[in-house]
């Protein structure tokens, strides 16, 4: 049972996307912009396309970003998931403690945690690359997945569980059955944050990265003396349309595949 | 360690080796003294927690807390009827509504505020409109203003308030509402005595997140601000970057790191209070 | 515990990727640590075939970050490039390889001004990359008085259009320039009048900016501004009614810098490169491409004519004989930062 949205509400969602999505309308238009400096707009061009293509830097920074976003996420995601369930079933001295630390990755300053998983490496002679960069992302992402998921958990109650158990479900198929299609939206979520953390991290990736590591926000932080190139406006453009199509094609197949089924599922 | 809480053993393995032994070294270096080249030297003392206490440093504090809290209340605003609207919304459109607000963060987070930049300077798009619609006759400074930075802050954590609050609003037992309303409650009365105090750990777990995501920014303030205010943080990265004084950087993490906890726990509790009776009523 | 088997195992496939994923070609590669866009693709890529190495070009945003890096042993690279006062600081935390000179022929190219810098004299661990002079950059449409003097920045008539670069020695020490002391004063006395002096500009001031100050003087947001010369060579390019001027009072000079640190892999492939970056022809196309000052006095005939004519770029005897170098202030250090900290909070 949906009950109708008051219109006022709509035009509200709709001016608050407007103000999200202007910004985004403009970083699309100045990667048609000849001006390198991004200053005044002085013709229509394709060039910051075309060079994007052939330039390596940009390249591997990408591939670096995502490999590490992809696999940050996966796994804070699991951790996670795993804490805020587990949480629940623990003493309450226990979990003011565990819950207290596991918010500390969100509080600690970036640079902070940059610069004493920075030493933390170098005391331990690990090498500093993707994987350096990948243990931190898990150490923040962590944490936003597991206050997400105690979101959705706190406000589910434990009778749905109770009565699948009296009825004769085992652990495994009461997790599998019930509780992990109630907390999905959470789980989901909490990982569309911690991807998008991990994607935008500047501060902690700089410090633990090393050679051959670069991500795109420190090649972007780096630009930035010289002016950043719109190479990169044409690379968000890029990845912009590329996640519509996706869930547009995920949902498509969705609608296909099971009908009118009600799911909340993303393509991520 | 009881075997139901054996689930809790990764992430507390993790967070002890990469979260717990780094802030232990960071704690020790904030009692720690400085030599004149920066490095850190073993001398135990409290130097560093007496400096905050200049009026300066308390000063800026005060005005990081101030802009987090209007920050927070101002995504709050923004984005519960919002997360309400996508929650009340078909499956696909809820889909569609927590992407469309996911994807733009992807794009990174200086290109966003870059794009900012071209929008509010005084030849931008907005200042030339507001002139082509003869609503004023000069440009504004609208931008390196407070207001440029309250408006970067709200803009880039909007998305940190939406989806706690999608997430709570989603799972909110409607036949709660419906039998209200079958006893006659009106719209507002059932949102403000069923829908708000259902929704409440979303609003906690979103308010928390934008809040300590705020004091932690800094670039904002350099962008938009025209660097003419400064945030905690930005002090924190200057004592270890350009002033080359770790122990004082330290110390200032910890204070922040512990009043932020406090701050959070204090907030939880006066949610917890607030709608217990509601809660109760069930 | 099913559960967590399953995270474990996912655990140590990530491990396992991450690891692999870190090994690279079997080249010897060059690992360079620099500002962004700071060389020339072609003549890197140049480099590469003529030694059949691979380069790996790293980059980082400012100095501090470098200098946090290196010292908490990060890196791994072979070649960096601080800036002047950095090149100071870490020769001093011992953080710098000695460069062999042997393997530096091309250091004779170097021109004699930028030989022996004073904060590392005999270039015993260093040598210039490229250098600017900080002067004031103003438009002349609307600044109309003629401009030589910092003094000028405080003119009433530019009320909240004047740009300061977002940095504590430069800005403190342009104050104290005007007041005709060293740009590097330890007198606590001279640096509270000439902080002193600022809080009288603060109200003047548009914004602090040291990365974006060129798009906010080409959009003519801000009329008048402390401004390194080859950032007002970029300026004036898309916006020719702004000007250059170093002040009477002088400005300070800054480089950057080719340095090797301390452990480096492959120090004498560094050195190498060093050596055939300075090579004239080498050198005259990284520059021209680059736009920034070539301290190579032999790749003078090889620049072309709109290089050579630059008078940001290169700018005359006369105007570098008023410029210092910022010298190392020790712990003043911490005195400039709580007085810039009190600047630009507007706290006390």
């Amino acid at each position: 049972m949906k009950r109708k949205n008051h219109p006022l509400l709509g035009i509200h969602s709709l001016l608050v996307m407007i103000f999200i999505y202007v910004p985004i309308a403009f970083i699309i238009a100045y990667s048609f912009n000849s001006s390198r400096l991004a200053a005044d707009w002085s013709g229509f061009t394709f060039e910051w396309y075309a060079s994007l293509f052939t330039n390596r830097h940009v390249m591997e920074a990408l591939g670096n970003t995502m490999t590490v976003a992809l696999v940050s996420t996966v796994v804070s995601t699991l951790l996670g998931t795993l804490a805020a369930l587990t949480i629940r079933k623990v003493g309450r001295k226990t979990k003011a403690g565990v819950g207290g630390l596991l918010y500390l990755p969100i509080i600690i300053p970036d640079i902070i945690m940059g610069l004493s998983l920075l030493v933390l490496f170098t005391q331990f002679h690990m090498p500093l690359g993707k994987m350096t960069i990948i243990i931190a992302h898990i150490t923040f992402c962590v944490s936003y997945v597991y206050v997400i998921v105690t979101t959705r958990l706190t406000g589910m109650g434990g009778q749905l569980e109770e009565a699948a158990q009296d009825l004769g479900a085992d652990a495994w198929q009461t997790f599998r059955h019930v509780t992990l299609p109630q907390i999905m939206p959470g789980i989901i979520s909490g990982a569309l944050i911690a991807f998008t953390m991990s994607l935008d991290d500047f501060m902690v990736s700089f410090f633990v990265s090393g050679p051959s590591s670069t991500t795109l926000p420190i090649y972007i932080y780096g630009q930035v003396k010289r002016g950043i190139s719109p190479e990169i406006n044409a690379l968000c453009t890029i990845l912009i349309l590329v996640s519509v199509t996706l869930i547009f094609l995920a949902q498509f197949m969705l609608n296909r595949g099971k009908g009118q089924k009600k799911q909340s599922v993303l393509p991520f | 360690m009881k075997k139901s809480s054996l689930g809790l053993l990764p992430v507390l393995l993790w967070l002890s080796l990469f979260l717990v032994v780094p802030m232990l070294i960071v704690i020790g270096i904030s009692f720690m003294g400085r030599d004149e080249l920066g490095n850190v030297v073993f001398n135990l003392n409290l130097d560093a927690y007496a400096t905050f206490f200049d009026p300066l440093y308390l000063g800026i504090y005060w005005d990081t807390i101030v802009l987090s809290v209007l920050t927070t209340v101002l995504c709050l605003l923004l984005s519960y009827p919002l997360a309400y609207y996508i929650a009340n919304a078909g499956p696909r459109m809820q889909t569609w509504g927590l992407a469309l607000i996911t994807i733009p963060f992807w794009i990174n987070f200086l290109i966003r505020t870059y794009a900012w930049v071209l929008l509010l300077r005084t030849q931008g798009v907005v200042n030339n409109l507001l002139i082509d619609f003869g609503l004023i006759q000069e440009p504004l400074q609208m931008l390196y203003t407070k207001g440029a930075v309250l408006l970067g802050m709200v803009y880039t954590f909007i998305p940190f308030m939406v989806l706690p609050i999608y997430v709570a609003l989603e799972q909110m037992d409607k036949k709660l509402l419906e039998a209200a309303s079958d006893l006659g409650a009106t719209g507002w009365k059932s949102f403000w005595h069923i829908t708000l105090p259902q929704t409440k750990s979303g609003i906690m777990t979103g308010s928390v997140l934008v809040y300590v995501s705020t004091t932690g920014m800094f670039v904002v303030t350099d962008i938009l601000g025209g660097a003419k205010s400064a945030m905690i943080s930005n002090i924190i990265q200057s004592q270890f970057l350009g002033a080359r004084n770790w122990p004082f950087g330290s110390a200032l993490s910890v204070i922040f790191v512990i009043t932020s906890l406090v701050l959070i726990a204090l907030f939880n509790k006066a949610m917890t209070s607030r709608h217990l009776t509601a809660k109760e009523g069930r | 515990m099913k559960k967590m088997k399953w995270a474990g195992l996912v655990l140590a496939a990530t491990m396992v990727l991450a690891v692999l994923s870190g090994c690279g070609s079997s080249k010897e590669t060059l690992n360079i640590y620099s500002w962004a866009d700071n060389f020339d693709a072609d003549v890197l890529a140049a480099f590469e075939k003529q030694n059949d190495v691979k380069i790996n070009y790293d980059v980082f945003a400012n100095n501090e970050d470098l200098l946090a890096k290196i010292k908490a042993g990060g890196g791994g690279y072979d070649l960096i490039q601080p800036s002047d006062y950095m090149v100071a600081t870490m020769i001093k935390q011992d953080l710098l390889a000695p460069l062999n000179k042997d393997n530096i022929h091309n250091f004779a190219n170097i021109s004699d001004t930028y030989k022996n810098p004073s904060f590392d004299p005999d270039n015993k661990y260093s040598i210039v990359y490229t250098s600017g002079v900080t002067g004031i950059a103003y438009n002349t449409k609307y600044v109309k008085d003629e401009i030589d003097s910092w003094d000028d920045l405080w003119n009433p008539e530019y009320k909240g259009k004047v740009i300061l670069l977002d940095d504590n020695r430069e800005v403190i020490g342009m104050a104290l320039k005007k007041a005709g002391k060293s740009n590097s004063s330890t007198d606590e006395g001279e640096i509270t009048a000439a902080v002193d002096d600022l809080k009288n500009l603060l109200p003047s001031v548009l914004a602090f900016d040291t990365d974006n100050i060129k798009q906010k003087m080409i959009q003519e947001e801000g009329w008048i501004a402390t401004v390194w010369s080859g950032d007002a060579s970029v300026i004036a390019k898309d916006n020719p009614d702004v000007a250059y001027v170093v002040p009477k009072e002088g400005g300070t000079i800054w480089s950057d810098n080719y340095a090797i640190p301390k452990g480096a892999k492959h120090q004498e492939l560094a050195e190498k490169f060093i050596d055939f970056m300075l090579d004239p022809e080498n050198s005259a196309k990284n520059y021209e491409s680059i736009g920034y000052s070539d301290p190579n006095v032999k790749a003078h005939e090889f620049h072309s004519e709109e290089y050579n004519s630059d008078k940001m770029i290169n700018l005359s005897e006369d105007e570098l004989s008023r410029t210092e170098w910022l010298g190392d202030v020790g712990d003043k250090l911490q005195v400039y930062d709580r007085f810039w900290t009190e600047l630009k909070s507007g706290r006390e």
